[in-house]
């Protein structure tokens, strides 16, 4: 009798659990028109003025539109909202509008909503969170229904960049009526894609915009649904890709990326992106007392580290090793600067010739791509300098940083897709907290650069400056980083360096 | 029958209790298997320096993921083969041992001061006492470890020694309860009140007195309590707020492997399955110790 | 009873608030709220400006104080980085938690008190060995390694299961299984003592002496009596499964509360962290509660004591 008992329980018990996973899981895609994407991050807010996250940048393209558009093929800045633009003198533009164009909630595209969103958004009290992309503006005035001036604080010669993906356009009345939070939560906008289903952190579902006006330099979107889902883990992405839970997934690690290369229903793109690296040494003796306040130390620390083998080996893809703090690409960006090559000969010579011949013991801050931070940390080893990495979540590193009480920083910077210098080096020696390096004469250079309207000009300044920093091995730039893409082969889908995925330029094959 | 009868009396040889415990712990399998996988980590960890193959830290980013040895490409240079930075494999198993063995040890030493003393002060004293350690034992098992563990290693940031401090303040309840069970047992034995009427001060008679009967329970919690921080340091690394890399402890390894799992699978299995074999050697002892010390059935 | 009762409620809210007080100094002692409420790229000036405004420069005990006056009221004030209520924000999330605490308990229950009792009436044959492999496995074993393992295996290989998320009642099955494995061994080590005491007392002896069929004897009288205590643990340790579920949570990317901690210590963002902490604790403090009343008046030993 038990002897059954036993056999029956174990029967019910095993086939409970085998029974409920009989069928098969649904497959996404191509077929019910949806795609299905993911990311890390739990986006807190769906406006864009209001996050500082990539992701929101992402979002924002596909479902609001800028005054402008910059092509990202040709890079050429073309009319999106407005028909028109022209500088009337260095502090003022005028924008004609176009017309018949209506947000996804029926309101009526006008001058109101550019004077509107303009003007709440230049407002410092209003505290949109990225101050750079706005705090240029003076204020925005409305000509006519479909006329706008825009007034300049001071001239800033890369308005045009800004003006085109970093300050969406939102409906003026929605707006007022709902404010940052509740248009966080269901934005609207005259994107081609519009919001249907929201859980904050949770999951975006986008459908396409079928009113998207017709002559948009965006063109039409193709794809009829797109739903976001958060994942934290790559592993688990690169399985439901794998397994067709998702058609695309982005920053998908080097070698994962190369595995799933020769998965069958796989696609894997490399490309470069805005984003580069770089070590922060505490020059300006901030931190108190360190080697790194002795520039032959600094010159040593930029000998010993194989930063042509971490980019290829780790990075991968197209990544570079640059030479000065700046994306090669940027407007201002030099490459013709000193150059320290790996040579841990010379590292060690240039440590003995600073007083250290036996290296010293240091701690190396970072806040993500470890594996990169580990083989500088070996590199560092192998010229005698002892470095423990302290590897904090970037708000808890941020509060260490203003705090001045990190010597040695490995830190990365995206410049939010803008292609102008001024969006990276003028950061970073300025004299606030996160400058380590604290020159005046690079801080002077830099922030005539950033107000010059003559091109050359520009460039010639912004050359001195990265010059010195150079020179002065302030920082040692590192490489430019990669984004990886992996979707399904059924998908077209095209990458472009400001690592913002265009979904509106994609379509099913 | 007739063999014992004949036997001489003077040739009967009653074992010692030293004895006994011996005997009872040879015939013990889980015992035997327990200890003499554990004593194999421990020699591994302790002579690393000498049998390792690499130094554990000595990256090649040219020779980077080599699968182990009995991969088609594998090479007896790199027997487990080489990490994402082209460090070898079992080099840095043999020194993570350390790592993983010196995180297990030292927060149950930690856990093991605190809990046995506030365990053993409940026990012995009672009354008010024993209430406030006892408030204090539910208040700890109500605290979700984990999370506070992760949130203090977040904020303050990892290394070895924050994450042995973190956990060796908040893991030693089970010391509490179980020390503060056995001395309550002991408090009305006759020997313990024959002490005190001989006038022994009370330190005295929980260390030469107390003490000594709660060891064999002492022991089999701290065994739990060993594995139970090297599982949770385990976890705070697959998050990425354990120890701090180029340390190679075994969680770390896992940690490190995990974005390699789906097309290297040996590289988290082979750390996943180390830290598997030394929690179920160092439990099989624990368990030993438990059944060999009190015989009277396995429970 | 009523006296009991009312002694173990008092001891509860106690220990509640003991734990919120703790967990309120760690938390603010180990990082600076202000920074993390100012956002990224705040100045000193507007840290300050935060700090001051939302009382952080006061003692931390006023802080502590006001904190629990609102907590009390429900109000565990506002996430900065979500900029919606805590309150909020845990709600959206607390039910995924739950369901995955429930099947987890379930499935910990399913596999741990039939093994146990298979292996207390049949001590030392392959089942008991089998029981006792299991458990011990399951104490050794890492849960999210085993959580990686179930997503390689069901899957990716088999394609049995989705892998991610909480869209429906299958999303559940592997994430249920990695985390009622981990507590299975005590419920199933618990129930087989408990039954191999039972079994061996007068009154079973008794009543198979008297011919009664193995079924009833087994059921009736065995079991009902060996449960007592396996009911109890289950509580407490479906509080702990609560609380242990927040790696698995992460590995399944199950939008629960436990995945929502472990975000939200990586952004610092503690108004967040200290209310599940709460949350948690409090789930725990109400199982224990539970099952010490349900001990009390299954076992009127206890209430006397």
């Amino acid at each position: 009798m038990t002897g059954k008992l036993c056999k029956v329980l174990i029967c019910v018990c095993i086939s409970l659990a085998f029974l409920t996973a009989a069928a098969s899981p649904a497959l996404a895609g191509k077929k019910d028109d949806t795609l299905y994407f993911s990311w890390k991050k739990e986006l807190e807010s769906l406006d864009r003025y209001f996050n500082t996250a990539r992701e929101g940048m992402i979002v924002s393209r596909q479902i609001c539109d800028d005054l402008l558009y910059r092509d990202p093929d040709t890079l050429q800045y073309k009319p999106l909202l407005a028909k028109s633009y022209k500088w009337l003198d260095t502090t003022t533009m005028e924008f004609e509008l176009r017309q018949g164009i209506t947000f996804h909630n029926g309101e009526k595209f006008d001058a109101d909503d550019v004077v509107y969103t303009i003007n709440f958004v230049s407002n410092p009290d209003n505290k949109v969170l990225v101050q750079r992309n706005v705090n240029w503006i003076d204020r925005a005035e409305k000509l006519g229904p479909y006329k706008v001036k825009l007034y300049l604080k001071e001239p800033f010669p890369s308005a045009l960049e800004y003006l085109a993906g970093n300050i969406p356009i939102y409906p003026n009345e929605y707006y007022a009526k709902v404010g940052p939070k509740g248009f966080g939560i269901k934005p609207i906008g005259t994107g081609p894609y519009k919001v249907v289903e929201h859980e904050v952190g949770k999951k975006i579902v986008f459908e396409k915009n079928k009113n998207y006006f017709k002559d948009s330099p965006k063109g039409q979107p193709s794809i009829g649904r797109l739903v976001q889902r958060t994942i934290p883990e790559d592993t688990t992405m690169a399985a439901e890709l794998m397994t067709g839970g998702l058609d695309w997934i982005y920053q998908v690690p080097k070698d994962q990326a190369d595995s799933l290369a020769n998965v069958p229903n796989v696609q894997v793109l490399k490309a470069e992106t805005m984003r580069v690296g770089w070590l922060v040494m505490d020059a300006a003796g901030r931190s108190g007392e360190n080697p790194f306040q002795k520039v032959a130390v600094r010159k040593a620390v930029s000998h010993a580290i194989d930063r042509e083998g971490i980019s290829r080996n780790l990075v991968g893809g197209q990544s570079r090793v640059i030479h000065s703090h700046c994306f090669p690409t940027q407007f201002g960006c030099t490459d013709a600067v000193v150059k320290y090559d790996y040579n841990p000969v010379k590292a060690k010579e240039l440590l003995a010739e600073a007083g250290y011949p036996n290296g010293f013991e240091i701690d190396l801050h970072g806040y993500r791509n470890r594996p990169y931070a580990e083989a500088m940390i070996g590199n560092l080893q192998a010229v005698g300098i002892k470095a423990n990495l302290k590897y904090l979540k970037y708000s808890a590193l941020r509060e260490k940083v203003y705090g001045s009480k990190v010597t040695f920083n490995f830190t990365t910077w995206g410049s939010y897709g803008v292609n102008d210098i001024s969006n990276i080096t003028g950061r970073f020696y300025n004299f606030t907290e996160v400058d380590y390096a604290r020159d005046e004469q690079v801080r002077d250079w830099l922030k005539e650069g950033d107000s010059i309207i003559d091109r050359n000009k520009r460039k010639a300044v912004y050359n001195k400056a990265l010059n010195r920093i150079a020179d002065e091995a302030y920082v040692l730039p590192l490489f430019t980083w990669v984004a990886n893409y992996a979707f399904s082969k059924e998908l077209d889908f095209k990458p472009y360096p400001d690592a913002v995925p265009r979904f509106f330029l994609s379509k099913w094959k | 029958m007739n063999t014992e009868i004949s036997v001489p009396f003077k040739d009967i040889s009653f074992p010692t209790p030293r004895q006994m415990t011996l005997r009872q712990a040879r015939r013990h399998k889980g015992f035997l298997l327990g200890s003499s996988v554990l004593l194999l980590i421990i020699i591994m960890a302790l002579l690393a320096p000498l049998l390792a193959p690499h130094d554990p830290y000595d990256q090649n980013l040219s020779k980077r993921l080599t699968p182990p040895v009995w991969h088609a490409k594998g090479t007896w240079d790199h027997p487990l083969g080489t990490d994402n930075l082209g460090r070898d494999y079992l080099s840095r198993l043999m020194y993570g041992a350390r790592i993983s063995l010196i995180i297990g040890v030292a927060a149950m030493l930690i856990s093991g001061v605190i809990g046995t003393t506030m365990g053993v002060l409940a026990g012995f004293f009672g009354g008010r006492v024993d209430m406030v350690v006892n408030a204090m034992i539910t208040t700890r098992l109500a605290l979700p470890i984990m999370l506070v563990a992760l949130a203090v290693v977040a904020l303050v940031g990892g290394s070895l020694q924050i994450v042995v401090l973190v956990l060796g303040l908040m893991i030693w309840n089970r010391f509490a309860l179980v020390m503060r069970a056995s001395t309550q047992q002991l408090r009305s034995m006759d020997y313990v009140s024959a002490a005190k009427a001989a006038g022994c001060s009370t330190p005295r008679i929980i260390l030469t007195e107390v003490m000594p009967n709660i060891m064999n329970n002492l022991i089999v919690v701290a065994t739990l309590e060993i594995t139970r921080a090297i599982l949770i340091e385990a976890s705070l690394s697959f998050l990425g707020m354990g120890v701090q890399p180029p340390l190679p402890s075994w969680g770390l390894m896992v940690a490190e492997a995990k974005g390699f799992m789906l097309f290297s699978p040996w590289m988290i299995a082979i750390p996943g399955a180390a830290i598997f074999i030394l929690v179920l050697s160092i439990n099989l002892l624990g368990d030993g110790i438990r059944d060999i010390t009190a015989p009277e059935g396995r429970s | 009873m009523l006296v009991y009762t009312g002694k173990r409620i008092v001891l509860a809210l106690l220990v509640a608030v003991t734990v919120s007080f703790i967990s309120f100094m760690i938390l603010n002692l180990s990082g600076d709220p202000a920074i993390a409420l100012a956002g990224a790229d705040a100045t000193p000036e507007e840290i300050k400006f935060v700090r001051e405004k939302y009382g952080l420069d006061r003692p931390i005990l006023v802080q502590y104080i006001e904190w629990a006056g609102r907590a009390i009221q429900g109000n565990f004030g506002e996430s900065p980085y979500f900029n919606q209520p805590v309150k909020d924000i845990i709600g959206d999330r607390i039910g995924v938690t739950l369901i995955l605490g429930l099947c987890a308990f379930l499935f910990a229950v399913c596999l741990a008190i039939p093994l146990g009792v298979i292996a207390a009436i049949r001590p030392n044959t392959w089942i008991d060995r089998t029981a006792l492999t299991i458990s011990v496995f399951g104490q050794a074993m890492p849960n999210f390694f085993f959580g990686l393992i179930l997503i390689i295996v069901f899957g990716v290989i088999l394609r049995w299961l989705p892998i991610s998320g909480g869209e429906s009642w299958r999303h559940f099955i592997m994430p249920a299984i990695a985390l009622g494995y981990y507590g299975s061994p005590a419920l199933m080590r618990l129930t087989r003592t408990g039954m191999m005491e039972v079994l061996a007392s007068d009154y079973i002896r008794t009543a198979r002496s008297k011919g009664l069929r193995p079924g009833p004897v087994l059921f009736k009288h065995a079991l009902r009596n060996a449960i007592i205590p396996v009911v109890s643990l289950a509580f407490v340790l479906f509080g702990y499964m609560l609380g242990g579920a927040f790696v698995i949570e992460y590995v399944f990317a199950v939008n629960g509360v436990g995945f929502l901690a472990v975000r939200s210590i990586e952004r610092a963002d503690l108004p967040v962290v200290q209310a599940i902490i709460l949350l948690l604790s409090f789930i725990y403090v109400t199982m224990t509660l539970l099952s010490d009343i349900l001990n009390a008046y299954l076992d009127p030993r206890i209430r006397v004591k």
